[in-house]
């Protein structure tokens, strides 16, 4: 009995999460997979297509449009988020003075559902009467077509970005600066060692792991980038801030094909895993 | 920097709507018209009671069947523990857009388009929440968990009344951003939920925002952002400490 | 031990079995439930018709306004997947009827009792033939028309002395150049003699390139035997006329969302909208001198302007309990005198045959001066061709109306013929 008992007891206990990855992982992925042989327009009954949706992908210039704007964002947000992050960590494990103020307000946003950040910044960034330009003309300098200029909507989105989401990682980094042993700079101090060199032979390689831990987090955020640009362009202008994610939703929702957008999930999902193998590869290094 | 926007939006939202191109800080009288408007339009009311139901019955979930998978995974021996592990590793990295039109589509079969168990049920099992309650439990001293069964205390008793009273930080932090994400989620709701009075807030702030009932009036559209931001902000400011710290934890153990 | 466990999920699959059937309480059996647009005064007067009618009549009707993001189509079409649809949809655009009728979930309406009657007297028989769908029945109730003409700031206007208002294309770029100014110093136009919404999304083209390309091309179609129509020298015309306004900075880029409504503070002339603008302004903004105008024309075009009628049709969904219930509201709904009600609500032209002969409205508009502009347009509207496929041809379209129009990095020419092909392309994939 006891015997029994003890290796039912731990499927028991495990069970939920295996009906759940059944339910709600499993079948969804096979669904997919179903679905990226078929045309559907998610009313009618499907109709199998074979391979055409798959063919599809490699002529669709938007998607691969949009996958780039992805790339771009990430190659802007993630670079931008680290070294603001480490900075003002930095700053924040010198002064001691007011420290959980500023570090409770770099967080504020965070916490603050998207939707607001997007709505805020829409105001904040509006070419005409945002409060930005408003202070550029202010000291004399131009104003920026913040969502409304090609090339700069994107690197705004990614700002917003970076701002909504360095708090976190400030905080991340600032408990891997405490991990740095005090005797390695009092070590670096008596060599002489400059401040530069100290953060860049010493604390850089100690916080190794968080940089790593901040790209990887940041590159699965920002992949599944879509209530900024849904709310703030709509993926204008002239495409700059179509997300992989808002194709995908457009496709699937505006048009109704379904199954060309579960072919683009499958794809972009491959795309996603391929990117986060290189980065590991790379950092681990 | 990080707090100014927030400031602007709250003055802005209490700002007759004709100061709005030109305010910068403090507008030169205060109004609660924008509210006012917002409460007769839209349930903001019962919207807030469905993302409290709807949070807290997810964050409830997930403390429990986390704790109780995290606790098989950690703490007994059985054939396909690890396989079990890396699956879960493995979902977590898989994006959520592959799974989204299949999870409609069972809501559909399911019956839960337009009920709480479409909000709450998906969310209940969270890999993340497992996996951190796993490397917490691998902390706790053998020892106990051996003298409660020498008291003749069942597996869910251990889970509990010994490992829970000993896990408050865990509990705390996985509490906190299941919380957090449970109540800022859009997306989901804006699927599985037609029914006005069943939306969460994110849901009906944005439809309120984004849709044609604000009359394209700014001043209301920023009132109803910060409400709400405001429950979250008002938490926030009562466990400023653990926010953080939860956050920093949840990075850290990945 | 077991036991205990067991207890245990069984207290947590009751929390499951509570919250997914303590919600649906919003429709009991029987009970009908009808969607609104978003529109206040649309709300206001769905809300009133409804109160009339359960006061007096079951089954129940219940309401709530369509839960739309940036557009209804998303939510309709989840709720069609869910068959959690409403029993009434008021809001449905004409050209979208087709693709839900041809999903076969829509009540065809000719096999209502007294539906064909009473539509033949509200309705010109051309309008009947319009709606009919592919399969000879009719699935939409043609409930209002907005024609989507020209607001203008009257006290403006009599800044700039005009007296006749700008007809042609070039009498409207020369008041915008004298009218866009730089008002505070800072080396910006900071007021402009227009505004339309310059975002990619399909469906802003209807409040913008379609009026226009209708008033230049006196009402084509834009398809024409699933093949694009408007491949022609009034589009180029349209294209380079927006060029213009966007390149000289009559119009600014910027989206409507990010600002204060420009034409209610003053910061722009005009306004290309349909006369539901007309109460929210007087909501607003109360002392504000405004009237309206057709839109322009290219400088050659002889006749009248035509434009877009922006029609909105009610259906009712197949999945409702009761249609003929559904239909027996509707019926009330649009008697001579709720229409009139609506149409004094919302300023909307309900779509009647004697809209411009019965006394009831003749009298209305004389009243209110600002609405007679778009009553002389009602008879020169246009809706959209009837295609499964519009949302994705509109949005080719608006592809290269943005590089084109927007940031002018296309010829008009070049652009036209770049949007057509492409539409041909996507019905060529179609038809495979």
């Amino acid at each position: 009995m006891n015997i029994r008992h003890k290796t039912i007891l731990p499927w028991l206990l495990v069970s939920p999460y295996i009906i759940h990855l059944l339910v709600f992982v499993a079948f969804p992925i096979l669904f997919s997979l179903v679905l990226t042989f078929n045309k559907w327009n998610i009313i009618s009954p499907m109709e199998y297509i074979g391979l055409s949706n798959y063919s599809r992908i490699l002529h669709d210039r938007q998607f691969w449009k949009a996958v780039g704007n992805t790339l771009i964002f990430l190659s802007i947000h993630i670079p931008l988020q680290i070294i603001v992050a480490i900075s003002l960590a930095e700053i924040l494990n010198q002064k001691i003075k007011l420290r959980p103020f500023f570090r409770g307000a770099f967080f504020l946003p965070v916490i603050v559902s998207g939707v607001v950040v997007s709505i805020l910044w829409q105001q904040l960034l509006g070419f005409d009467t945002g409060i930005f330009n408003r202070m550029l003309t202010s000291i004399g300098l131009g104003r920026i077509g913040w969502l409304i200029d090609p090339n700069w909507a994107m690197p705004s989105i990614a700002i917003m970005a970076t701002w909504k989401n360095v708090g976190l990682y400030i905080v991340l980094f600032l408990v891997g600066l405490q991990t740095v042993p005090k005797a390695y700079y009092e070590a670096a101090d008596i060599e002489g060692a400059t401040k530069w060199q100290k953060f860049w032979h010493i604390t850089l390689p100690m916080i190794n792991p968080t940089i790593f831990m901040v790209v990887i987090l940041s590159t699965i955020g920002g992949f599944s980038l879509f209530i900024e640009p849904y709310v703030m362009t709509g993926g204008g202008p002239l495409n700059s801030t179509l997300s992989a994610v808002l194709y995908i939703y457009k496709q699937a929702f505006f048009y109704y094909h379904m199954g060309y957008s579960a072919t683009l999930g499958i794809f972009f999902a491959m795309i996603i895993l391929f990117v986060i193998i290189i980065q590991k590869k790379f950092i681990e290094k | 920097m990080f707090i100014y926007p927030f400031v602007w939006m709250l003055s802005a939202s209490l700002a007759p709507e004709s100061e709005l191109a030109t305010l910068t800080v403090i507008p030169s009288e205060i109004t609660f018209e924008n509210y006012q408007v917002l409460l007769d339009k839209i349930p903001i009311g019962r919207a807030l009671l469905n993302s409290v139901i709807v949070a807290s019955s997810v964050t409830l979930g997930v403390l429990v069947f986390g704790s109780m998978i995290g606790y098989a995974l950690s703490r007994l021996e059985f054939r396909g523990r690890d396989t079990i592990f890396y699956i879960i590793l493995f979902t977590m990295t898989l994006p959520f857009h592959i799974t989204l039109i299949p999870n409609y589509i069972l809501m559909v079969k399911f019956g839960w388009v337009d009920t709480y168990a479409a909000l709450i049920i998906p969310y209940m099992i969270n890999a993340f929440a497992i996996i951190m309650f796993r490397q917490y439990f691998k902390s706790i001293p053998q020892d106990l968990i051996d003298a409660a069964k020498i008291d003749g205390c069942g597996e869910l008793r251990i889970i509990f009344q010994i490992l829970w009273p000993n896990s408050i930080p865990a509990l705390v932090t996985i509490g906190i951003i299941t919380f957090m994400a449970s109540w800022n989620e859009v997306l989901w709701p804006l699927i599985v939920i037609r029914d006005e009075q069943l939306m969460t807030m994110p849901q009906l702030v944005t439809l309120f925002a984004v849709g044609g009932r604000a009359e394209s009036q700014l001043g209301v559209k920023l009132a109803s952002a910060v409400l709400l931001a405001l429950p979250i902000l008002v938490a926030y400011m009562f466990f400023q400490k653990y926010f953080i710290q939860s956050m920093a934890s949840s990075g850290l153990k990945e | 031990m077991c036991i205990k466990l067991i207890l245990l999920s069984l207290f947590l699959s009751g929390i499951c079995v509570f919250a997914s059937s303590c919600s649906k309480n919003q429709k009991n059996d029987g009970e009908l439930l009808f969607w609104s647009s978003n529109n206040l005064p649309e709300i206001e007067f769905a809300q009133d018709m409804i109160e009339t009618w359960n006061a007096s009549n079951s089954p129940h009707i219940n309401f709530q306004p369509v839960p739309e993001g940036q557009s209804s189509e998303e939510m309709i079409l989840a709720a069609v997947v869910a068959k959690t649809t409403p029993d009434i949809y008021a809001n449905m655009r004409q050209g979208d009827v087709e693709f839900y009728a041809e999903s076969h979930v829509l009540i065809p309406l000719d096999t209502l009792d007294g539906f064909l009657e009473f539509m033949y007297a509200r309705c010109d028989s051309s309008v009947m033939d319009e709606i009919r769908s592919a399969d000879g029945h009719t699935y939409q109730v043609p409930w209002k028309i907005n024609p989507i003409i020209v607001l203008y700031n009257q006290d403006y206007y009599d800044e700039l002395g005009v007296v006749d208002y700008p007809r042609t294309y070039s009498a409207y770029l020369s008041l915008a150049e004298k009218f866009k100014k730089d008002m505070d110093g800072d080396g910006y136009v900071d007021r402009w003699f227009g505004n339309t919404e310059s975002n990619v999304l399909w469906y802003q083209r209807f409040f913008n390139f379609i009026p226009l390309y209708y008033a230049a091309s006196g009402g084509s179609p834009l398809i024409e035997n699933n093949k694009a129509a408007f491949n022609n020298e009034a589009a180029v015309k349209v294209f380079t006329f927006l060029q213009t306004l966007y390149k000289n900075q009559y119009f600014p880029i910027e989206r409507l969302a990010a600002r204060r409504d420009p034409f209610l503070y003053g910061d722009i002339a005009t306004k290309w909208t349909g006369p539901w603008d007309v109460p929210f302004i007087q909501k607003f903004k109360p002392d504000l001198n405004f009237n309206a105008h057709p839109m322009p024309v290219p400088d050659d075009y002889i006749g009248v302007s035509h434009t877009y009628a922006d029609p909105k049709s009610i259906v009712i969904f197949k999945y409702s309990s009761n249609p003929q219930k559904a239909w027996d509201f509707l019926q009330q709904f649009l008697s001579i005198e709720n229409d009139f009600k609506f149409f004094s609500l919302s300023k909307q032209f309900p779509r009647r045959k004697d809209l411009l002969t019965d006394s009831i409205f003749v009298n209305y508009l004389k009243r209110n001066p600002q609405l007679a502009p778009f009553a002389k347009q009602a008879k020169y509207t246009h809706g959209i061709s009837d295609t499964p496929y519009m949302k994705e041809i509109l949005a080719l379209i608006s592809q290269e109306y943005e590089a084109c129009v927007v940031y002018g990095k296309k010829e008009p020419r070049q652009a036209i013929q770049d949007a057509a092909q492409a539409v041909d392309l996507l019905y060529l994939n179609l038809s495979q």
